[in-house]
């Protein structure tokens, strides 16, 4: 990668990381959201076991869409504080969309990381797994935040932004959801793990990352 | 009307005459699936233009962005609605289909799972451009959401069908890449397939050829 591109997108991934740690709003409204419905969950089920497929299912709706909360703040805070086209002036629209996306990767992956073990002290399920189950975790997590930059900056003069980006983001994440729910339900259930899920994951996310590259241009180069 | 839309309405009417006339009494029921093989030669038509039409709406997407132009995006658009209906159709035929075959309507197969999300997709898209006032911007967000969705499609049609076991007949063309199917049944699917895609691309020029294609939104 060229140098000076580099050090553009480490100055957006500081920036980002600076006023995530000023402001506490993006990661709070994530971890409170789980939290809520963490606790809904397991107040509903009264320490009943759930089998695994379905614990494995319940936490990932759980972190879809508590995560979302987060992953799309990308450019809707921007937006809010009107630095948008400082940012737009002096950015190239790589660095923006990199620096942005892979802070948001760490933010999600480091939430999600927090979130889990609650899940799992209140629903009482052990993971025999962790390796697969922590690559599981990043490649969806990852997955999000780069879904989520993109379809948080296309969101820029829409009518109604709340609730859309659970319409935009879950055709799109789907392929890296479906697989991630059959890999944390073997993690739970004790089972093989198929690495060839794992490869798809990392596949889509790959190919994800380099259509946000390419289709990112035409968002921030507007005529 | 000009002269080659009526021409190709035309053409249209005979052939679903004649593939109507073929479906309900030249066909022969097929093994293990009796009378009922008969709708599969409306839901596989149906099936296979939602996924047309998802195509050329990515391709006037990718058109669009390259070279703006009202007719590219009034493509995109009209492709993707004509898309949403069609795909709605599989779903419901399929449904049908399963209900009568397996004994429910949805058990999310992974073929019902992939149809599923392209409907999703489809829904997404036109959701997208209803809330985004300005006409010019709904244009280009809407083309790169078409082309970033589009990278879902080969995942869901060709990858995850393969991995999670499926109770869909095999497709047309099975895995050793030879066509197994009575030659009646062949050429009937055939012409209904060439049927439905004739009048897709019949409406799709009309709508955006009349004042709603190109107007409707600006």
């Amino acid at each position: 990668m060229h140098a000076s591109l580099y050090r553009a997108i480490e100055s957006v991934f500081r920036k980002e990381a600076r006023i995530s740690l000023r402001s506490r709003s993006s990661w709070l409204v994530v971890l409170m959201f789980a939290l809520t419905t963490l606790s809904c969950v397991s107040l509903l089920m009264q320490g009943d076991i759930l089998a695994p497929r379905l614990a494995a299912s319940m936490l990932w709706i759980i972190l879809f869409f508590s995560l979302l909360a987060g992953a799309g703040r990308g450019f809707a805070d921007e937006e809010q504080a009107g630095t948008l086209m400082a940012l737009q002036v002096y950015g190239s629209s790589q660095a923006v969309l990199f620096g942005k996306g892979l802070f948001m990767a760490v933010l999600l992956f480091v939430l999600s990381l927090l979130i889990v073990p609650m899940y799992l002290v209140l629903m009482d399920i052990a993971v025999a797994s962790w390796p697969a189950f922590l690559l599981t975790l990043l490649g969806g997590t990852y997955g999000m935040a780069m879904a989520g930059t993109l379809l948080s900056a296309l969101m820029f003069g829409a009518k109604v932004q709340s609730g859309l980006l659970s319409i935009l983001m879950l055709p799109v994440l789907l392929p890296i959801l479906l697989p991630a729910i059959v890999l944390t339900a073997s993690c739970f259930a004790g089972e093989a793990v198929h690495g060839s899920y794992l490869v798809g994951i990392a596949l889509y996310d790959a190919i994800m990352t380099l259509a946000a590259s390419l289709l990112f241009d035409f968002l921030w180069y507007e005529d | 009307m000009r002269s080659y839309e009526k021409g190709l309405w035309l053409l249209i009417l005979l052939l679903t005459a004649a593939v109507v006339y073929a479906v309900f009494f030249l066909v022969p029921p097929a093994m293990g699936l009796g009378s009922l093989v008969r709708i599969a030669f409306f839901h596989i038509p149906v099936a296979w233009v939602a996924v047309l039409a998802f195509l050329v709406s990515a391709w006037y997407a990718v058109r669009y962005l390259r070279r703006p132009s009202a007719r590219f995006d009034a493509f995109s658009a009209e492709s993707a609605r004509l898309g949403l209906i069609f795909v709605v159709l599989a779903t419901l035929s399929g449904a049908v289909f399963s209900k009568l075959t397996w004994g429910s309507y949805w058990n999310w197969d992974p073929r019902q799972t992939t149809i599923f999300v392209l409907l999703l997709i489809y829904a997404a898209y036109l959701t997208l451009r209803s809330v985004i006032p300005d006409a010019h911007r709904r244009a280009r967000v809407a083309a790169i959401y078409a082309l970033f969705s589009f990278l879902t499609v080969p995942f869901l049609v060709f990858i995850i069908p393969r991995f999670y076991f499926s109770l869909h007949p095999a497709p047309v063309i099975n895995g050793s890449g030879s066509i197994d199917m009575d030659p009646v049944m062949l050429k009937t699917l055939l012409a209904s397939l060439l049927d439905m895609t004739l009048i897709y691309i019949a409406v799709l020029y009309h709508r955006v050829n009349s004042e709603r294609g190109v107007h409707h939104e600006t």
